[in-house]
């Protein structure tokens, strides 16, 4: 008997108001994995990772965390079962400083050893602690989000196009460091930058029009050139 | 001399009653958004729970003490049941919180009726203090006021419960994301600020008359306080209440007292016209070539 994967979604849909933006979107995420989901603006990758996340409602189907039906619980309850988001633009918490941003997202009794992990992840981080998580770089703010979501233990990490918009140098750190955290948890992976993907990835899904057109093999489906054909490249 | 710390008593015992009815404003409207019209009906709950208890046991200290307690769980029940809706709906919210307010008015008025009540002063009488004669009560509300603001810091920028409550209050979606449970968080900053309006209601009882229309001016003067000092600013609070208050007790010297409020009200205005221009001017100067962050 094959174990339960860590993350499952069975047929999902999802709307904003009438407009159904996923369509019978089914996933699976085995531990270690690192599953990319792949496709073109307004494929439904984005809004995908928010109902994951409880951020936004499931209209029909079911999402289980860990074995759980997970479907009608709020974003907090997913969190506490070992689900973390790293949004889109990495969005933060105006007003306050880094240092208050890793004690929010970590467990009081784990702080000292956390942020020492994630120090050696991001060294700039620690040079920053004090500061206005507003005031930082779009790729310092990416870094963050990613070193949010690691001290909070996370099981699975939903991550909403880490690279994009960031400088090459950053790119590769944060390449580096998803490598790093895949040791520790599972990723769903929403990402444009198809080397990135293809560094990390294991398997992927492609999204069309809020529906689920392909999957399999990272590789496969990369070097099949369905991938490229797909996004238009 | 003498004259003098007189006068300056007074002003400072007229801002410390401005702070103490706007610091639950701080809360409900400060931080959570709210705009809480019923927020001077949480103060005339809070008044008629200590004015009860004090009927009831003789002692008007239990019922300051009860005050705030009353006061906060129905604004807990008051926010589970109806206005954890409508955050971010400033006037669905100014509607809401109108029609509670009317509706916790007219109950008062039911129960207690319309004829001006007394609480007992359990410390009348005054101290000497520098040949100045400072009322004890007043002067106990002072020192409540000074506890409140250190613990009001306390509480927000010191322990685990303020950070994640700041954190629901500047980025709700992304908090609830992190683990903290928004809905209940916000639930506990509205039953705070509830509950000190009610302990403002009771402290203030025992100096006041009582009757139902108690907390309609104690509201404007407690909505001026907060929009003076900057909407969720503690500091702000404080000098918003010293200025108010400040310039109150001063034009009462010069002016009848009527004539000094519409006066200290078109203050207060032009206050919040200016506000804006100071801490435009004031950022510049701080960051006189600020430059945008590149990735």
């Amino acid at each position: 008997m094959t174990p339960e994967p860590l993350l499952a979604v069975k047929s999902i849909d999802v709307s904003y108001g009438r407009t159904k933006v996923l369509r019978g979107v089914s996933l699976e995420l085995g531990a270690n994995e690192v599953v990319c989901i792949i496709g073109r603006n307004g494929a439904g990758k984005t809004t995908l990772l928010r109902a994951l996340m409880g951020v936004l409602p499931v209209r029909k189907g079911e999402v289980r965390l860990l074995g759980r039906d997970v479907t009608g619980w709020k974003g907090h309850r997913r969190a506490h079962m070992g689900l973390s988001w790293v949004p889109q633009g990495s969005s933060v918490f105006p007003g306050l400083s880094v240092e208050d941003h890793l004690g929010i997202a970590s467990r009081v009794s784990e702080r000292a050893e956390t942020h020492q992990e994630v120090m050696t992840l991001f060294p700039v981080l620690s040079q920053r602690l004090s500061q206005e998580a507003q005031t930082l770089s779009g790729g310092e703010r990416k870094m963050l989000a990613i070193a949010q979501g690691l001290v909070s233990r996370p099981k699975v990490m939903l991550m909403d196009e880490p690279t994009e918009g960031v400088a090459p140098v950053i790119v590769a750190q944060i390449r580096s460091a998803l490598s790093r955290l895949v040791e520790v948890c599972s990723i769903v992976l929403v990402e444009q930058n198809v080397d990135t993907a293809l560094a990390v990835g294991t398997r992927a899904y492609v999204l069309e029009r809020g529906a689920v057109v392909e999957k399999g093999d990272m590789r496969e489906l990369h070097d099949s050139g369905i991938i490229r054909k797909r996004l238009g490249l | 001399m003498s004259d003098l710390l007189t006068n300056a008593f007074s002003v400072l015992s007229l801002a410390s009653v401005f702070i103490l009815t706007a610091l639950g404003l701080h809360f409900t409207f400060g931080l959570l958004g709210l705009v809480n019209l019923a927020h001077g009906e949480f103060l005339l709950v809070g008044a008629y729970i200590a004015y009860a208890i004090q009927q009831t046991t003789g002692s008007t200290v239990a019922g300051v003490m009860l005050a705030p307690l009353g006061a906060a769980a129905l604004g807990l029940v008051m926010e589970r049941s109806l206005l954890r809706i409508f955050y971010d709906r400033p006037l669905d919210s100014l509607l809401v919180t109108f029609g509670l307010s009317v509706i916790m008015r007219q109950g008062v008025q039911l129960i207690y009726s319309a004829v001006p009540r007394q609480v007992r002063d359990p410390l009348r009488g005054s101290l000497t203090l520098l040949d100045v004669n400072i009322p004890k009560w007043r002067l106990l509300i002072v020192v409540v006021d000074v506890l409140l603001i250190t613990g009001i810091f306390v509480l927000l920028s010191r322990t685990t419960f303020g950070l994640r409550a700041r954190a629901c209050v500047r980025n709700p979606e992304l908090a609830e994301t992190m683990g903290i449970d928004v809905s209940w968080v916000r639930a506990f900053l509205f039953a705070i600020g509830s509950g000190l309006a009610g302990l403002a209601g009771g402290l203030l009882a025992p100096i006041s008359t009582l009757d139902p229309q108690f907390g309609l001016l104690l509201l404007v003067n407690a909505f001026l306080v907060v929009i003076l000092g900057g909407v969720g600013s503690l500091p702000g609070l404080v000098i918003g209440g010293l200025m108010l208050g400040g310039s109150l007790a001063l034009l009462q010297f010069f002016i009848p007292t009527v004539l000094a409020q519409i006066l200290v009200l078109v203050l207060a205005v032009l206050g919040v016209r200016v506000r804006p221009f100071l801490i435009e001017r004031r950022g510049e100067r701080a960051h006189p070539t600020s430059s945008t962050a590149v990735t």
